[in-house]
């Protein structure tokens, strides 16, 4: 009995054995050799991360700019899926890992709760630099919306810009204020964060410095659709023509922003109550709206209340204005020119963020 | 004659309905055509927007079935590369944690003291949700390979496998062991030992159990591979397509790999109740 029973279960274990090293058939790579040499440019580090696959960025829409890095240097445009933390970084399994200047930069580089230290030994490759810096973060509703409540989307700006300029201006009590306000990272890094996104709002692509918050600048909004029109490709077709179609003219209204700047803050608001849908979690990255709610800029312009509505790794904010669940967004440019190629009603009234805040992070000692 | 006077009364009685009800080939049609005539009809609603209106959604967010279809068509390629890695996935970690499910059960069964404790440990284990397991798992595979695409892989199929062995174990255990009574009494009549007892009473019992199990556990498979791939640090697989379009706010192609995943499901359960119908002949 027991002798069958043995053989049994030897039979089985080696037969799931060999399932096993049937599946792990795929051939194996050798990993970036270490050099001495640690004066290496950033397209030799570009090089050797992609050809040896270890180039990292989340994917869902944030990885564009990585593709058009690696493709400006005739590489393989595969990337890891990066996950919502810089362990990958960390562990060697991604060599050139994606990082946000006023985010995954932070937690790289100190050493507070959450941090992992790394401190000046890391080389940093910034996105602006390598001239394909998409942007980022705008505000954005829908056409239908924009159309009938025109004075409700001036006020809604010339308030949300009012708490940018104090925000940017103040960074450490926007941080406080945006901790208060049900924040998802530490006090410490929310203080970070909040320079940093600062640095975002007050200089362009190019370097030069922005006084104008919202400016939507023609150039940087072409060139982030041009990227987009190369390495966006939709499996639908008919969107995918769409897409290729687009000018500026179809996803941004400049009118609005023109009405905000003008204004004296005085409006006739059609909708007392109105609310916006960020695109990630409630911290800095979004510290003009928890000003502008705080200090109560909404309520002079005439709001009742507003509603700011946290996002995540999931939420699609395109879908949720498209639909009425919230009447504002926060978005990237591309992802409102996808969202608007496959039939979305959407169109940016500012652009937040006036340069990109990607750049692609990587420990010297492995190249 | 009284008595043939009141049977065709009897049978004047019946109405047409009634007759159609106890129509033997009727009941054998209508489990095929009310099931037909439901998805026409389903189709017909969603295909003339009437759905929409109901659930007060647009063709947007729930695309007409030809442009789902037309889709479809127009990236197959695509569809069947993503097709194949989540296949792959879910057989792998089926197969393994059906048989690994089995082992546990055909050790509880045998040496409850050690093997009862394994079957609460793997019980155990898929009731972990698995949103949960996957980026865990994902994080202690980084050591299995340089090659990103394989321990991607060895971490989906180890998730599926911990689900899958769940369901095999605890069925698999009630058919080791809950025997017609007298059939065990008749095995210790004839004084056969443990090993005869197991082969010839325990195994061919536990068979239809195993099938049980199998109808929990193969949908299952298909689905914890999709959700596993979410979190896989290789991009690949019919859930991560499902996930970026719809974060892209791609939603026809969303759905064309929606129904794609519910292909798969619809198709692994008819080879599956084939296979049982092969199988399990002589039970019937």
């Amino acid at each position: 009995m027991k002798e069958r029973l043995r053989k049994l279960v030897c039979t089985l274990a080696a037969a799931s054995m060999v399932m096993g090293a049937l599946t792990g058939c795929g051939g194996k790579e050798e990993t970036a050799q270490a050099t001495e040499s640690k004066n290496l440019t950033a397209e030799e580090v570009i090089k050797i991360a992609a050809e040896s696959g270890q180039v990292g960025n989340w994917g869902l829409g944030n990885e564009y700019e990585v593709m058009a890095l690696l493709s400006k240097y005739d590489l393989p445009t595969d990337f890891l899926s990066q996950d919502f933390t810089m362990d990958g970084f960390d562990d060697n399994s991604i060599l050139l890992a994606s990082a946000m200047t006023y985010n995954e930069l932070g937690l790289v580089q100190n050493d507070y709760d959450g941090g992992y230290g790394y401190g000046d030994e890391i080389g940093v490759i910034d996105m602006n630099d390598e001239g394909v810096a998409m942007l980022e973060d705008n505000i954005f509703c829908t056409k239908t919306f924009a159309q009938e409540n025109p004075e409700t989307v001036a006020a809604f700006l010339y308030a949300s810009f009012k708490g940018w300029k104090y925000a940017v201006e103040n960074p450490e009590e926007a941080a406080e204020i945006c901790y208060e306000y049900g924040s998802s990272v530490s006090p410490e890094h929310q203080k970070y964060m909040a320079t940093e996104v600062a640095k975002l709002i007050s200089t362009n692509t190019k370097g030069e410095s922005v006084s104008d918050i919202g400016y939507m600048d023609e150039e940087a909004m072409q060139q982030t659709l041009d990227i987009a029109k190369q390495y966006v490709s939709l499996d639908d077709a008919a969107a995918n023509e769409a897409f290729q179609a687009l000018t500026l003219d179809d996803i941004r209204d400049t009118s609005f922003y023109d009405a905000a700047v003008a204004s004296d803050g005085t409006f006739n608001v059609e909708k007392k109550e109105v609310s916006i849908q960020l695109k990630w979690l409630p911290d800095a990255q979004f510290m003009g709206y928890y000003v502008a709610l705080d200090k109560g800029y909404y309520e002079e312009v005439g709001f009742e209340n507003v509603d700011i509505v946290s996002g995540g790794g999931d939420i699609a904010e395109t879908t949720a204005v498209n639909n009425g669940t919230v009447d504002f967004g926060v978005t990237w440019e591309t992802n409102l020119a996808s969202a608007d190629a496959s039939g979305m009603d959407l169109v940016e009234i500012a652009q937040i963020f006036q340069k990109s805040g990607l750049v692609l992070v990587y420990k010297p000692e492995n190249f | 004659m009284e008595y043939e006077v009141k049977l065709e009364k009897v049978g004047r009685k019946k109405s047409l309905s009634q007759r159609i009800k106890e129509n033997k080939t009727w009941q054998k049609a209508s489990t095929i055509v009310l099931p037909l005539i439901f998805g026409i009809v389903l189709v017909g609603l969603w295909q003339t927007e009437v759905l929409h209106s109901w659930f007060h959604t647009d063709t947007f967010t729930l695309p007409l079935i030809n442009k789902i279809g037309g889709i479809m068509g127009d990236i197959s390629d695509k569809i069947l590369e993503n097709t194949i890695a989540t296949v792959e996935v879910a057989f792998f970690g089926l197969v393994i944690g059906s048989v690994l499910g089995y082992l546990i059960a055909m050790l509880a069964a045998l040496y409850p003291k050690i093997g009862s404790g394994g079957l609460s440990v793997i019980g155990a284990f898929a009731s972990i949700p698995v949103v949960a397991m996957a980026p865990v798992l994902n994080n202690w595979t980084k050591d299995v390979s340089t090659d990103a695409n394989l321990r991607s892989m060895v971490s989906k199929i180890i998730v599926v496998t911990l689900i899958c062995a769940a369901d095999m174990g605890l069925n698999a255990y009630r058919g080791l062991t809950e025997l017609k009574p007298f059939s065990e009494d008749l095995m210790a009549i004839y004084g056969a030992p443990k090993k005869i007892t197991l082969w010839k009473l325990r195994i061919p019992n536990s068979i239809p159990y195993v099938f049980t199990a199998l109808k929990v556990s193969v949908p299952a498979s298909i689905m914890t591979a999709i959700v596993s791939e979410y979190f896989a640090e290789y991009i690949t697989g019919v859930g991560r397509a499902i996930r970026e379009n719809i974060v892209l706010a791609q939603y026809s192609t969303a759905w064309a790999y929606i129904a794609t995943a519910c292909l798969i499901g619809v198709v692994a359960y008819v080879v599956l109740m084939v296979l049982q119908s092969i199988l399990l002949r002589r039970y019937h």
